[in-house]
């Protein structure tokens, strides 16, 4: 009945109901229309940026996101009085800050909503040259941390008449706290002795700012501060001071032609992670090529054009073998393969080749076979050639156990030889933090690379740290009474830096609570004559959890609770932790956007600096809000806009210093801390942070350019950017020109008349200041330079001082060139060697990679970040291994720990084991950052109405054992979906939805006994582990610790390794190496050890 | 206005409103209670009426039982009712902003609800006869204050609808409706649409080739 009569249609006139009431109605009303028309908003605009302008920072609309699910503009306009039903509208204030989550400082943006006062989100800062706008799932983690439903809301106080430990808290508020604590310190700076200088340690995990916590013990007067760099990279440190007297290297990635990893971390996890995993990314794009070299095959490895599973710790070898293929070998058009030019000119060899008694030694250890004929730099290159010929191809497939793997070593060696000088590297952390020995990584790693001229710090090439970093963080002084730095510190502390250790990268920090109990270590040095604490009156962490990622854990636990050695401890912790269990007081404090830091991270060739802000405190104060007391601004600030009663150091110490510690200025620390525009208060952070930051010249005089109104112009231009590039293009500065007018040298901003410059044969500039000699310059073929920071000036092959300081056999790159070898140089051999490993269930454990997601303690309660990271830790077994021991995918195995100097057991760890291709051989890997813990769901306050949650999020519930002798955990409860949450609420709607249970490892760092490496003194994490399938009552994360054994496994390590200051050593330590982190006087230096 | 051209114009905004609704969601009972007890539109339902099923069941029973599961089958499940479908070479949808019926919408100042039309797209069948159904009943509201102009620009709108879009794909999709129908229902709502598409398009065609003069239309009312 097609096209049926139209007429028959005009029925439909007729329908008893009109058209309207039948009608669906999906077309919305005009005023939708209307409202995207009024307003600035489009689906389909001209360009998309990422970021607005930063004009419009302070007041900026955008429509809210998670309205975008409903289709947009196009479907619903934008909300208005007509259009209330339309996509809400935000009213941002953008305000920079710095992420907190590692080292990288990757700069953020904070989306404060002006009318709720909250931070919708983060996002990244454009005007971060670093991170360009861009962040790892960490930086986009920040609001989630921020918003924590188990947000320490209030200072806590363990609870009086319960002992550490047990759980009981009250609350307390910050001002009780700084008084019982500005006392504790008061008194026991009041008694003015030697030893009232060294028993406050401040322990400082991931800085993640440059020099305002040095500033802390450094005004104080005392040699008081711990950092975690010895768990962390204080090996690669240690053959970098050898080097270049640098901290460490600082990679050109974005202009390399090869990308040279060591581990992966640059390109997948850190260190600066996400720049420089961005940089590699831009080179690889131009056609740079990646080796990794990782006995794991991580993310990096995955993508590299070439992947070397070397047996870990041994590395040095397979360095070793292309530093004697650059010597012996010449290139395909027949020249020298070794940049003669940049060796000769720019490293030591010219000492050594005057050092005639040690090349006397060098025959002696059997280096070479005769003294070369004379003193000239070809004469060097012959020797060298004979010192590093036994590192030969077979050597290095023997030595890394890369049998089957030599087309690997050939495919090395072409692209080796094509980088040329435009090689980059970061050589850290895994390696030379893994092994005893793993300083040696740096040391040999550094040598192939300065044969080919990629160390000149040239485009593409390696440059150091210090070129690219900038500290003035603690150098505020301007802004105080004193108005200048502090005094030189005139203790030297024992418990941080043992006599044991003399040339540790940093402090012996790992072994503080080992130190602390070990009575007999104490009287020994004592009857020696040192004055060697026994005790601390205060312990103050922050941001750390050392109980948690120490090795030795439950050594940890012992001397924190003992109240005999530890009188008072305050944690200035921003989340829940293991350690804060054992603390007199947890102190909130800030991340990411509630501190106030100056960091500066060096992850290219330019000098840049960020400033992490206080966000909530910073939008207010520019609509207007002010402070009641501005010296509390940012504690005002968090509490009134409702983020609880949090803090930060850079208002916390001021205050605790000028009102409690020193009140009256008796101690000489007041003024220190006191404004020096109201001498009455505390120094605030425009203050503090406006004269650190002038420091900078050219952001000085851009500030006061674009600020001429404002009082503190360098902080208003911060505080409105975020971040500042001071210089670019920062390449081989030893170069630069030594300046000298013909009667006077000028270096580091100092004037050194010519009568007062010595030059000695090697053309080294020296004065003499503070009673010793100081080098300040080189001239090379009649030009002056500013040369490296080393004392030669020049990259020291031969690391004079090294040799002087008890070890001259490592004072040249150096590995055993064959088994008789091994004990012979037991110091930089890894305590996980392969000649170590003698059944098929005996395996070395690679402990440290790091976890993109889930680096730090404080991320622990990201719903984010612990959603992604679940059960992402298992023990990554060889799949040839597994089937050898009959051991499936998932099935639980039992890791015992034990320690190849003591021949102790340290006990085992529970974990799940997946066989895999990516670990090879003989290597078990199992990253130590996951497997957090806690004891208690929750705890009651006294007088606080709601029950505050402890790490809901990310970690189960566990049983503890300990007696002192054996410690054991069992995992009893999971985490679970929460419904309980009092805080925070918008942002936690979804903690209904928690689906995993939070068993992501054991806690492995509890098992492991402390490894101090004799040399740079960092512990070394890797284990020799014998594995076995799990008993019938075990539990994946179940541990059992014989710590009495891992006692004695510290003091093995200790004693039969070192070689201690001794009767007629008159210094602590060589004073031209950095000494972290107080500077001290010669006084301090000065060693008498009696007979 | 006058009376044939009142009835005309309202006749034409009460089927589109008529069908967009059955062909865009479900039947509920309110709208089937009004279809049965109006003569008017049951006579649009020749099978539905004679339809044993329907005598013998109650209301609600013929919509769970027998409607719903007719409607999850031609609109849900097995038939696809949006034009990008039939349009589309390579028989994608595209439900995003880019699809060109949802931005001809956007032109026109029009915003479709898709979570209240619960549909994928705005190219919708449901969802296309409603913007018929609107554009009615804007041209009707323009004749009924005398802006014969108005009016007539939103008729070649309404021409230009259906001859780019509906009439291109409609018949297609309901004649594939009427084949797989399982209730009488749906055959003859299948039907009255086709018949009401291809027909209101042969009446805007001559309204256009009169350059849409209304007297001349109203003129020669012999068409119907």
């Amino acid at each position: 009945m097609y096209l049926q009569s139209r007429r028959t249609f005009l029925k439909g006139a007729a329908f008893s109901v009109a058209g309207v009431a039948i009608a669906k109605g999906v077309f919305s009303t005009d005023a939708v229309a209307e409202s995207i028309t009024e307003s600035k908003f489009t689906d389909t605009p001209d360009s998309i940026l990422f970021y607005p302008e930063v004009k419009e920072w302070d007041n900026f609309a955008e429509l809210d996101g998670t309205d975008w699910k409903r289709g947009g503009i196009g479907r619903h306009g934008v909300k208005s009085a007509e259009n209330p039903e339309g996509i809400e509208v935000n009213n941002f204030m953008i305000v920079p800050t710095v992420c907190s989550n590692c080292e990288a400082g990757c700069g953020l943006t904070a989306w404060v909503n002006k009318d709720t006062m909250t931070v919708r989100k983060y996002m990244g800062n454009p005007l971060h040259t670093g991170s360009r706008g861009r962040n790892c799932a960490k930086g986009y983690a920040v609001t989630s941390q921020m918003y924590d439903p188990d947000r320490i809301p209030f200072p806590l106080k363990r609870a009086p008449g319960s002992k550490r430990g047990e759980g009981k808290w009250i609350r307390t508020s910050w001002d009780e706290a700084m008084e019982t604590i500005g006392k504790k310190m008061h008194d026991t700076l009041k008694v003015g002795d030697e030893m009232s200088k060294k028993l406050m340690i401040y322990h400082v995990g991931r800085p993640n700012e440059n020099g305002f916590g040095h500033r802390v013990p450094h005004s104080m007067g005392i040699d008081g501060f711990d950092s975690h760099t010895n768990i962390c990279s204080a090996g690669a440190r240690q053959g970098t001071i050898q080097w270049a007297n640098d901290d460490r290297n600082s990679p050109d990635w974005a202009n390399a032609d090869l990308i040279l990893l060591q581990s992966s971390h640059a390109a997948d996890a850190g260190h600066y992670f996400q720049q420089s995993a961005g940089n590699i990314a831009d080179a690889r794009k131009r056609g740079a090529k990646m080796i990794v070299i990782d006995p794991r095959m991580s993310n990096s490895a995955g993508m590299a054009d070439l992947w070397i599973p070397a047996w870990p710790g041994t590395e040095a070898a397979l360095y070793l073998y292309l530093t004697n293929r650059l010597l012996n070998e010449k290139s395909k058009n027949g020249s020298d393969l070794v940049a003669h030019d940049f060796v000769k000119e720019w490293v030591n060899w010219d000492r050594l080749m005057d050092n005639k008694d040690y090349l006397q030694k060098m025959i002696g250890y059997g280096y070479i076979s005769k003294m070369p004929k004379d003193d000239s730099y070809e004469s060097f290159i012959e020797l060298a050639k004979e010192l590093y010929a036994p590192y030969t191809k077979e050597m290095v497939v023997r030595e890394c156990k890369l049998e089957g793997m030599e087309y690997k070593l050939d495919q090395l060696w072409e692209m080796f030889v094509d980088g040329g000088s435009k090689i980059a590297t970061y050589l850290w952390r895994a390696g030379p933090i893994g092994h005893r020995g793993g300083w040696m990584n740096t040391r040999a790693g550094f040598l192939p690379l300065a044969l080919v001229g990629a160390m000149r710090g040239d485009i593409g090439g390696v440059g150091l740290h210090h070129w690219h970093e900038i500290s003035v963080a603690g150098k505020g002084d301007k802004a105080t009474v004193a108005g200048e730095r502090p005094a030189k510190v005139d203790v030297w502390n024992e418990i941080a830096w043992p006599p044991e250790y003399p040339l540790s990268s940093y402090e012996m920090s790992h072994l503080m609570p080992h130190l602390l109990m070990d009575t007999e270590w104490q009287q020994k040095w004592i009857k020696k004559g040192l004055n060697v604490p026994t005790k601390l009156a205060v312990w103050f962490p922050r941001m750390y959890n050392p109980v948690w990622i120490n090795p030795d854990g439950f050594r940890w636990i012992e001397a924190l609770k003992d109240e005999t050695k530890v009188e008072l401890s305050f944690n200035l912790s921003p989340t829940w932790s293991e350690t804060n269990w054992y603390c007199d007081y947890i102190l909130p404090v800030g991340l990411a956007g509630e501190r106030n830091d100056q960091q500066s991270t060096p992850s290219k060739p330019e000098q840049r600096i960020e400033f992490r802000q206080a966000v909530l405190r910073v939008a207010a104060e520019k609509m207007g809000w002010k402070a009641k007391d501005p010296t509390r601004a940012t504690l005002e600030a968090h509490m009134k806009y409702g983020l609880g009663e949090i803090w930060e150091e850079s208002e916390f110490f001021p205050n605790l210093m000028v009102h409690h510690v020193d009140k009256d200025g008796s101690l000489g620390i007041r003024k220190h801390w006191a404004s020096k525009k109201d001498p009455s208060r505390a120094v605030t952070v425009p203050e503090y942070f406006d004269a650190a930051m002038s420091l900078l010249p050219r952001l000085k005089e851009t500030a006061e350019r674009m600020y001429k109104d404002e009082e503190f112009p360098v902080y208003s231009y911060m505080r409105d950017h975020g971040a500042w590039t001071e210089k670019t293009n920062v390449y081989k500065p030893q170069e630069e020109e030594l300046k000298f007018d013909g009667q006077n040298y000028f270096a580091h901003g100092k004037k050194h008349p010519k009568s007062e410059v010595r030059k000695d044969k090697f053309g080294t500039l020296w004065i003499e200041e503070d009673d010793r000699q100081h080098s300040i310059g080189i001239e090379i073929n009649g030009e002056l330079h500013e040369g490296f920071h080393t004392l030669s000036k020049k990259l020291e092959f031969f690391s004079e001082w090294f040799a002087e300081w008890k070890w001259p056999e490592y004072a040249i790159p150096i590995y055993p060139r064959n088994e008789g070898e091994y004990k012979k140089m037991e110091h930089i051999v890894t305590q996980v060697h392969h000649s170590m490993m003698k059944g098929d269930n005996e395996f070395a454990l690679n402990t440290i990679f790091r976890l993109p997601y889930n680096i730090h303690t404080r991320s622990v309660n990201s719903k984010h970040l612990m959603e992604i990271s679940q059960n992402h830790n298992p023990v990554w077994i060889y799949t040839k291994d597994a089937e050898k021991l009959g051991i499936k995918r998932g099935d639980a195995i039992r890791v015992n720990i034990t320690d190849t100097v003591s021949g102790l057991d340290s006990g085992y760890f529970v974990a799940m084991a997946v066989p895999t291709e990516a670990t090879r051989p003989g290597v078990l890997a199992c990253s130590h950052h996951a497997g957090r813990w806690k004891l208690k769901n929750s705890v009651n306050i006294p007088g606080f109405e709601h029950a505050l949650g402890i790490m809901g999020v990310g970690a189960p519930k566990y049983d503890m054992t300990n007696d002192g002798k054996i410690g054991t955990l069992k995992p009893v409860e999971g985490i679970k979906p929460r419904h309980d949450v009092w805080q925070f609420k918008e942002y936690n709607k979804d903690l209904d939805n928690i689906w995993w249970d939070g068993l992501s490892g054991a806690w492995q760092n509890a098992v492991a006994a402390t490894h101090s490496d004799p040399i740079a003194g960092n512990h070394a994490w890797h284990q020799k582990v014998v594995i076995e399938k799990a008993k019938a009552d075990d539990k994946i994360g179940d541990i059992s610790v014989n710590y009495e054994n891992n006692f004695k496994v510290y003091q093995a390590w200790r004693d039969k390794l070192t070689r201690p200051l001794e009767v007629g050593d008159k210094l602590r330590r060589p004073q031209h190496i950095k000494r972290p982190a107080v500077p001290l006087s010669n006084k301090a230096y000065a060693i008498e050890i009696k007979a | 206005m006058q009376d044939d051209l009142k009835n005309e114009q309202l006749a034409r905004v009460n089927i589109y409103a008529l069908i967009s609704r059955i062909l865009m969601n479900e039947v509920d009972e309110k709208l089937l209670k009004l279809i049965l007890k109006d003569e008017n539109i049951l006579s649009f339902f020749p099978e539905f009426q004679k339809w044993d099923k329907r005598k013998k069941m109650s209301n609600k029973d013929l919509i769970e039982k027998e409607l719903n599961v007719d409607f999850t089958n031609l609109f849900l499940l097995h038939l696809i009712p949006y034009e990008s479908f039939y349009i589309r070479e390579d028989q994608q949808m595209e439900t995003g902003g880019d699809n060109p019926v949802q931005m001809l919408y956007n032109d026109f100042d029009f915003r479709v609800e898709l979570d209240e039309a619960r549909v994928m797209s705005a190219d919708h069948i449901g969802v296309e006869l409603e913007f018929m159904y609107k554009l009615c009943e804007a041209e009707y509201k323009a004749l009924e204050d005398g802006e014969e102009t108005i009016a007539a620009e939103i008729a070649e709108m309404q021409y230009n609808f259906l001859k780019n879009h509906l009439v291109e794909w409609a018949p297609m999709y309901l004649l594939n409706v009427k084949s797989e129908a399982g209730t009488a229902f749906y055959f003859d709502a299948a039907d009255l649409a086709i018949e009401f598409i291809l027909s209101d398009f042969e009446y805007l065609t001559e309204l256009k080739n009169s350059e849409f003069s209304y007297k001349a239309k109203t003129g020669d009312n012999n068409g119907y």
